[in-house]
């Protein structure tokens, strides 16, 4: 059993959501907390991962990122280049879960009373105080829910992953892509273990998710 | 001091007015909807109005031509929002701590002087959904004043509490209020309420300050129809003046000629002047038969009662003259109110035809076109 697919996934999944706590955490805030041109706009784009073909935002990404394109280009010249690497499939599977952990971000922040901030504020606390201090531990619980749902949605990523970072065993190889992989090699016991390591995961996860949902109205 | 004047227009609504508050206990009296909470929004700098000024203690808050805005954290000003907005995640003490800075010893002694002060040291660790409804409002009550404000915004305080605990509130603002020696503006849409809190009233409708003043001013001498409705006044009668001599105002209301005294807070006015009647049904007297007639100058009047209601503490009855009417487009003249003890002890239910008895002092004169 090669056990590499695991590693990379685990490491990926997690980098991902990393990433996407710090830019949920910023885009869902604005959507909930403030109101500028283009807010509509905002929120569409970074939904539109949910409803695009996973292959279409891993073309967008391969387009943008990629050895023609300007950040390619200074990626490259940096020395860390993205795509046809395990950092591109931490970019794919970061992009792909985003909407999950947007929306639940926005949920989190819109199920605080404003008026608690505004209290806050008279009691002479800064934007940030009061973010830290209210804002953030009233709204954590539901964050966290979004953070379980959206490293779910980054460990199995497919089609924008293949896209960006190939299927390179050893390399780039995920768990779902390792999957395709032993389909097409007709190994399907290989591909029956990890299939049914996903699921108990991806099982595991919901019912994480709903204990915490419960909680909450508790 | 807090002087005040905010101009704002909605495509539906328009809010304009101009208060100057001292170390007093000032109550926004008016309908829901009528600009109220706006105001204590717009002191706290949570609003922003398109025009207006607001200085507290000659500190320029918000002035719309110079451009100040100075953000709630440095207004100084204490707010307590309706529904008190306790932190739930915060224990009674870190609440009334949040506003405070310094060592922690020195905050631990001032929530501890406030929660004493507000009768809550015992509860310092509880989470606020332990709490009963004036228990969070002594809560917000301290959390606000703990930061030592120079003005206290208090957005219906007490409506959502039961009758004893909000008298016990009630009584605590009132000594609060004398202690502080701070402006206190204080929300409601109830006037028993406002009558017993406030220094002054200042009584909005639809975004426009009516009428300020004392609460016996307000209540006896409204200076607008929308003042007399929104203070209970239930009797509202058009007239004409006939004249003034020494004995006061002579009166025609409908078929009537009725004596009045001059309203102190308008002119003096001339013959002919329409103006609309305010007498409070409860200023209305029955006149008992077993007690000598009152004196001549009041106005006595004979007729029947023609309907009633219970309210339980006090009876309406609704009164018609026999012979020339106040009111001939009405069935009835006047609405008197009486408590329950009179209603048994005269045996209203039984006997219905009486002479009633409006002393000239309890007609309240507003000139007609002010509505």
């Amino acid at each position: 059993m090669d056990w590499f697919p695991f590693l990379l996934s685990a490491q990926v999944a997690t980098l991902a959501t990393g990433i996407n706590l710090v830019v949920g955490i910023a885009i869902g805030w604005l959507l909930a907390r403030r109101s500028f041109p283009g807010r509509d706009l905002l929120g569409a784009i970074v939904t539109i991962p949910l409803v695009l073909p996973p292959t279409v935002l891993g073309y967008c990404l391969l387009i943008a990122l990629g050895r023609a394109s300007p950040i390619g280009q200074a990626l490259e010249a940096l020395g860390v280049p993205l795509v046809f690497t395990w950092r591109g499939a931490v970019v794919a599977a970061a992009v792909s879960s985003l909407p999950l952990m947007v929306q639940s971000c926005r949920a989190a922040f819109e199920g605080v009373d404003p008026e608690l901030e505004q209290v806050a504020r008279t009691l002479g606390r800064s934007e940030w105080e009061v973010f830290r201090t209210i804002t953030l531990p009233l709204a954590w619980r539901v964050i966290l829910a979004g953070m379980i749902l959206s490293f779910a949605r980054a460990l199995g990523d497919f089609g924008a992953t293949l896209m960006v970072a190939g299927n390179i065993p050893g390399r780039t190889q995920t768990l779902a892509i390792a999957v395709y992989d032993a389909v097409q090699a007709n190994d399907l016991t290989r591909a029956g273990i990890l299939v049914t390591i996903l699921s108990i995961f991806g099982i595991l996860t919901l019912v994480a998710v709903q204990q915490l949902g419960r909680r909450l109205v508790a | 001091m807090l002087e005040l004047e905010i101009a704002h227009t909605w495509p539906d609504f328009h809010l304009e007015l101009q208060l100057t508050i001292g170390a007093e206990l000032i109550v926004l009296f008016g309908r829901s909807g009528s600009g109220k909470s706006l105001t204590l929004r717009t002191v706290a700098g949570l609003f922003r109005p398109a025009f207006g000024r607001v200085v507290l203690n000659g500190r320029v808050l918000f002035d719309s031509q110079s451009g100040v805005n100075l953000p709630p954290q440095a207004r100084r000003v204490g707010y307590v929002p309706q529904g008190y907005a306790l932190f739930p995640h915060l224990t009674v003490f870190e609440n009334v701590a949040y506003g405070l800075r310094g060592p922690s010893a020195e905050i631990h002694r001032r929530v501890m002087e406030w929660l004493d002060r507000v009768g809550l040291a015992d509860l310092a660790g509880r989470r606020p959904h332990q709490l009963s409804g004036g228990q969070q409002q002594r809560v917000a009550l301290a959390r606000a004043l703990a930061i030592q404000p120079d003005v206290l915004l208090l957005d219906e305080p007490l409506s959502a509490l039961d009758a004893p605990t909000r008298s016990e509130l009630q009584t605590l603002i009132r000594n609060l209020q004398r202690q502080l020696n701070i402006p206190i503006l204080f929300v409601t849409h109830n006037l028993a309420e406002a009558v017993l809190l406030a220094d002054r009233i200042a009584v909005l409708e639809r975004g426009r300050l009516l009428q300020v003043g004392p609460p016996k001013e307000v209540l006896h001498h409204p200076a607008r129809v929308e003042v007399a409705r929104l203070v209970g006044v239930r009797n509202l009668l058009r007239g004409q003046v006939r004249g003034l001599d020494p004995e006061g105002l002579r009166l025609l209301i409908g078929e009537r000629e009725l004596r009045a005294r001059p309203n102190p807070l308008v002119p003096p006015l001339p013959a002919g002047a329409e103006v609309l009647a305010c007498i409070r049904a409860e200023h209305i007297a029955i006149v008992r038969p077993d007690r000598p007639l009152p004196p001549e100058r009041e106005n006595l009047l004979e007729g029947e009662i023609i309907g009633e209601m219970d309210y339980g503490l006090a009876r309406a009855l609704f009164f018609r003259l026999h012979g020339p009417r106040l009111t001939p487009d009405r069935d009835y003249d006047v609405e008197i109110e009486v408590p329950p003890y009179i209603y048994e002890r005269l045996g209203l239910d039984r006997i219905r035809c009486w002479t009633i008895a409006i002393r000239p002092e309890s007609i309240h004169l507003i000139p007609a076109g002010s509505e």
